[in-house]
């Protein structure tokens, strides 16, 4: 018995799939608990729920027989969130005020968000382990403003939009390291462009073909309620395209040191999950929100893949000291999807 | 004896062990090897489909294969979860975490959120909440509003009747009574700046002065209760929850609810205004009957759905109100 186990060998060549063991049902009943102590404590339990959530998610992810695990400390998150709530308190209350003075406080925001975000990736990534080995994410605060407040401002002439967004891909993933390996990001700007020029071919078609039914049919203007009903559902069925579109392209091209990784999102499959969640959410008045999560999750993890080359051995810890929570805590209250 | 994979924190090497515990000692044997009393571990917590962990006190982890053998190992070394995660674990706290939630929050809905509100409200100096309609008169003026056509004696006779009369209670705030032509359709409206807005179509389709009194008291009673702050104190309130409990799944979605929600408050506001325009009518020695009649014709306005939603009580609930009351 005790041969067996040492004799056996890692057999981590080859692809290797994310798998997600975490399930609707046991994540609701984390979930319900955590409800009601944020309740309680006038949302002060949301940090520790946040901590014992991402633990039990991070631990059902599993690669190549390991699984993540997650190192974010609670205090440190509640810290954090304090100071959002104190920030966008501030701003609430000051841009009744004086017209001013929101703007001298909207100009601050926007001024520190860069930073924030920033600090953001940092905790998120270096509260996250595998294999003992943590992950973190470089970069320095001008880096920072560039990509997240001039990039951003790139997409207001429209045609450098898929440009900025594939260097902003680049910076996150090329700054991502693990352990002391630094990420690699080979995307192409053309397939960014390819990606968006998809995108708005699409939603042509189907608003020129939503008129021209809506034409044929001789629409009255009663009629035409329902055909703008149809107009968001259809619009609302392009948002999943997109990100599988985009996901797929930015993680076939994410390498780390000699292996490869490979993302095989389906848009059938998606748009699926998201409108079974929503409709999940709106016949149990809430209630369904942990299993629509544990779906959406489920999905998106398991459509990954790492392509091993040789063995997953060879990693070296970094020297870090830990990341303040401040720009989490905002992250999480402006609810920026940093994934996309 | 339990077979795991041991990782150094050093290096992302798995390195193939046995982890096996002797006097409160646990020891791993194999590809590497150590002995750390059990009390400086950290065992992550219990759960169904995610994976425990070991983690020393250097930050190295051990992970065993066996999920099942390595819960009864703990078992038998007696590791005690907390009370939070043996919660998760029981169906019987889930349900009455569920029960507790609907509850709780109920209670806050109904009453404390309501309470609260009024308390703030009322500590509120009257200048903070004239800053909040700063404005919204200029607003509404440039688009929704023109001067009143309305004869300049017949403004003065409204103002002059409504000025001689008393409020039901102390303390009613100094109110401006502005008279303009609606491009929106009969309605009267109070700002928190202390204005109330009457236009011409709404005094156009009332039968007398006297039911104009009505409405004009009705307005003053949301200042005179700071309405709009309450309101303002709720509604953020209940948006503020719903994105905490609902936020990250759909932002449309969790903000329906709480769009629902302050129509409840609204519709409360409405009806307590339109008791302080009766106990200001009698209280002033007029009759009840001419409020009767501004909802008879607020009524007569539902059926054209003209201005006004389901933000205020069916005018036929609020004409019954107002008889009970007459009956009393």
């Amino acid at each position: 018995m005790q041969n067996a186990a040492f004799q056996e060998k890692f057999v981590e060549d080859g692809p290797q799939q994310v798998s997600f063991s975490a399930t609707g049902g046991e994540y609701f009943r984390i979930w319900i608990v955590h409800v009601l102590l944020t309740i309680v404590t006038l949302g002060i339990y949301s940090a520790w729920a946040k901590v014992r959530s991402n633990q039990y998610f991070y631990s059902s992810t599993r690669l190549a027989g390991s699984s993540f695990e997650y190192h974010g400390n609670a205090m440190a998150i509640l810290k954090g969130r304090v100071i959002a709530v104190l920030l966008l308190l501030g701003y609430q209350i000051l841009s009744h005020i004086s017209v001013s003075m929101s703007l001298l406080m909207l100009a601050l925001l926007l001024g520190v968000t860069p930073l924030l975000l920033w600090k953001s990736l940092q905790f998120k990534l270096y509260n996250t382990s595998y294999r003992g080995i943590r992950f973190g994410f470089d970069g320095n605060a001008s880096e920072a403003y560039t990509h997240f407040l001039l990039l951003p401002l790139l997409t207001i002439t429209v045609v450098l939009t898929p440009f900025a967004h594939q260097r902003l891909k680049r910076w996150q993933h090329r700054r991502s390291r693990f352990g002391t390996s630094s990420f690699r990001f080979e995307a192409p700007v053309g397939k960014f462009y390819l990606v968006y020029a998809i995108m708005v071919g699409v939603a042509l078609a189907a608003i020129v073909g939503l008129g021209l039914l809506a034409f044929a049919a001789q629409t009255s203007a009663q009629n035409l309620v329902w055909f703008a009903l149809l107009f968001y559902v259809v619009m609302a069925a392009l948002s999943p395209l997109f990100f599988t579109m985009i996901q797929n392209v930015i993680w076939n091209h994410t390498g780390l040191r000699e292996h490869e990784f490979r993302c095989d999102m389906k848009w059938g499959g998606l748009l699926w999950i998201y409108f079974t969640n929503m409709l999940g959410i709106i016949v149990t008045l809430g209630l369904f929100t942990p299993f629509a999560k544990v779906r959406a999750m489920k999905y998106r993890l398991e459509s990954m893949s790492m392509i091993v080359n040789g063995s997953l051995d060879g990693f070296v810890a970094a020297e870090q000291e830990q990341i303040g929570a401040t720009g989490e805590g905002v992250a999480d209250f402006a609810d920026f999807d940093l994934s996309l | 004896m339990l077979a795991g994979r041991y990782y150094d924190g050093r290096t992302s090497r798995a390195h193939r062990v046995q982890l096996t515990v002797q006097d409160g000692t646990a020891l791993l044997e194999g590809e590497a090897e150590r002995a750390v009393p059990l009390d400086a571990l950290r065992v992550s917590e219990r759960s169904r489909h995610a994976a425990r962990k070991v983690t020393f006190p250097d930050g190295a982890t051990f992970e065993p294969d066996d999920q099942h053998a390595f819960n009864s190992l703990l078992e038998q070394t007696g590791h005690q979860d907390s009370s939070v995660v043996r919660a998760h674990g029981s169906w019987r706290s889930v349900f009455g975490s569920l029960a507790a939630i609907v509850v709780v929050l109920a209670l806050a809905y109904f009453f404390l959120l309501p309470l609260l509100a009024d308390r703030v409200a009322q500590a509120l100096p009257a200048s903070a909440e004239r800053q909040l309609g700063q404005g919204v008169l200029e607003f509404l003026d440039r688009r929704a509003l023109a001067p009143s056509a309305l004869p300049l004696q017949r403004q003065q006779r409204i103002a002059a009747a409504f000025a001689g009369l008393h409020a039901p209670h102390d303390g009613a705030p100094p109110y401006r009574l502005l008279f303009r032509k609606s491009r929106i359709g009969p309605n009267a409206f109070a700002l928190p700046s202390g204005d109330i807005v009457l236009t011409d179509e709404l005094v156009q389709l009332l039968p007398d002065d006297g039911a104009v009194m009505g409405v004009l008291a009705h307005e003053l009673g949301h200042l005179h209760r700071r309405h709009m702050t309450r309101r303002l104190i709720q509604g953020s309130a209940v948006a503020a929850a719903g994105t905490l409990l609902f936020g990250d799944v759909n932002a449309v979605l969790s903000g329906l609810p709480a769009l629902a929600l302050d129509l409840h408050y609204s519709r409360e506001a409405e009806t307590e205004a339109d008791d302080y325009a009766a106990e200001m009518l009698e209280d002033n020695g007029l009759s009840l009957s001419s409020l009767e009649a501004v909802f008879k014709v607020l009524g007569q306005l539902d059926k054209s759905s003209v201005a006004y939603l389901s933000s205020h009580p069916l005018s036929e609930d609020r004409a019954a109100r107002i008889r009970a009351r007459r009956g009393d």
